[in-house]
């Protein structure tokens, strides 16, 4: 068990580490890639289309939040045949890939969360404690989620590369169908059943409420991302039954 | 110790699919659906039957020739291959070597590879820290480990693999070909490794196509052809089996 953890955090470090090997500023891109990206989004919004303050931090934090279940995704999908080489030399509990890949997201989702605060300086946000706990509820969520996705695809992937590309296409669709850039609102009644349907919906929904304007949060968005944390929690077990029970096999189809 | 195995394969059996065409494109089931359902191709029994009791404190070896099926069945002792039938026991803790410098990375520098490494092998973080200026002292390296491993010549690749791996403690080692490592004085550190290993009373499979140390370290060999093991009686017989084919 004490090697587990460590082997977790050994490949957590290293992959985390060597993507930025061989780069003159390192470890700064970090901070710096999204500090940029977010604020080429955030000029455009406020000088061209002239958005009032909560849209221009919502946007952001919508499209951190999407970016990061896209990313985890795709991290967590090609996670067992990245380390195909370890895995066909030696054996460890095969999920600790997975799991090492989808965390390096959510630290990339950590830092851009950063980035997210400085800009808060220029354009306040209004967050509670109960606010922040709705939030991290909610981050809790795509976390679980994309450790279950993670564990259903990567083993698909050994046998069926083109999910990858269809994966990719989802995430695009599913980006779409997720109120980033526009709001719930702005949809026809009959079109916004069917948007609220995709549980990211609720969790960025959710997630600008808790830590945007954090005093309107009551009892029943609790009940409501409860549920989401379960739906979740679901997809999770389903995952890993499904990997637990392919993944022996999985070393000759490399 | 009592007298339980330490690896018990039992009516191995391991297949795989080989399929005839390799390449399946969507055009192609398109313009025949049924081939979804009938993929062409043949089971290849790359080990049949294998029975096979080591006990502890046995030094095994295994000879056999290129594609007798000697990897899958150290894969399947690993346990990294399931067998397509039969049992695989194995009583106690056990390291692999199915090759040197598992998950090593060109880009990490030598100090950085020596703790992915190790902790790969099963190693604990503190024990490492511990042991690491004994690793870089076997391997002849004190100079170098700050550099990317990239710029290291494979020798030095090797032995810095090799000074890991010897710090794994286990009941149970299995060592494929790594014998052919580096120059005759690194060569003649490791038959040392192998010496205490089995004064320590470890058990060890060991592969090699070299009869010389099969002579040398082995209480019992082996041979495997066309996945059927052969047992003889002396180790001479079992050199003498490898080198006829």
């Amino acid at each position: 068990m004490n090697n587990y953890i460590e082997l977790l955090s050994q490949f957590i470090s290293t992959d985390f580490k060597l993507r930025y090997k061989n780069s003159y500023l390192g470890i700064v891109w970090i901070i710096l890639k999204p500090l940029a990206l977010f604020g080429v989004i955030y000029l455009i919004w406020s000088n061209i289309f002239h958005m009032d303050e909560s849209y221009k931090m919502g946007l952001l934090l919508g499209i951190i939040i999407m970016n990061t279940f896209s990313e985890a995704v795709l991290m967590g999908l090609t996670s067992l045949m990245s380390k195909a080489g370890i895995i066909l030399k030696i054996k460890f509990p095969r999920e600790i890939v997975v799991f090492s890949a989808v965390s390096i997201s959510f630290l990339d989702f950590f830092f851009n969360m950063l980035v997210f605060v400085i800009f808060s300086i220029f354009t306040p946000i209004n967050t509670t404690l109960v606010g922040f706990l709705l939030y991290f509820l909610c981050v809790l969520s795509v976390f679980v989620l994309t450790l279950g996705l993670g564990q259903f695809l990567s083993v698909i992937f050994i046998k069926l590369r083109d999910i990858h590309n269809l994966m990719i296409v989802i995430l695009q669709l599913i980006f779409w169908m997720t109120p980033i850039y526009y709001t719930l609102e702005m949809l026809p009644p009959d079109l916004q059943k069917y948007i609220k349907l995709n549980p990211l919906t609720l969790v960025v929904t959710y997630a600008r409420k808790g830590l945007i304007s954090g005093d309107t949060v009551r009892v029943e968005d609790f009940y409501q991302i409860g549920t989401v944390l379960l739906v979740c929690f679901a997809v999770f077990l389903l995952g890993n039954m499904f990997f637990r029970s392919k993944v022996s096999k999985i070393a000759e189809y490399f | 110790m009592d007298n339980k195995p330490a690896i018990q394969i039992k009516n191995v059996r391991k297949s795989f699919f080989l399929p005839h065409e390799k390449h399946d494109t969507f055009i192609e089931y398109a313009t025949n659906p049924m081939r979804l359902f009938r993929r062409s191709g043949e089971q290849y029994d790359v080990l049949k039957d294998i029975d096979l009791e080591i006990y502890p404190g046995e030094f095994v070896g295994i000879m056999g020739r290129n594609g007798s099926g000697k990897s899958t069945l150290l894969k399947i002792m690993a346990g990294i291959y399931e067998p397509t039938s039969g049992k695989v026991k194995v009583n106690g803790s056990m390291v692999p070597f199915l090759e040197l410098g598992v998950g090593f990375n060109p880009e990490l520098t030598g100090r950085e590879n020596v703790y992915l490494n190790g902790i790969i092998l099963g190693m604990k973080k503190n024990m490492l820290k511990e042991k690491y200026e004994e690793i870089v002292d076997f391997a002849e390296l004190e100079k170098f480990m700050d550099m990317p491993l990239k710029n290291f010549s494979s020798g030095m690749q090797v032995r810095l693999a090799f000074s890991i791996a010897i710090m794994a403690d286990a009941d149970i080692y299995i060592l494929d070909e790594v014998l052919a490592v580096g120059d005759v004085a690194f060569q003649e550190k490791c038959f040392d490794i192998f010496r205490k290993y089995k004064s320590d009373g470890k058990t060890v499979i060991l592969v090699t196509h070299s009869p010389g140390s099969v002579k040398q370290f082995c209480d019992r060999a082996v041979f495997l052809k066309d996945g059927v093991l052969h047992y003889y009686n002396t180790i001479d017989e079992v050199t003498q089996a490898y080198i006829n084919g």
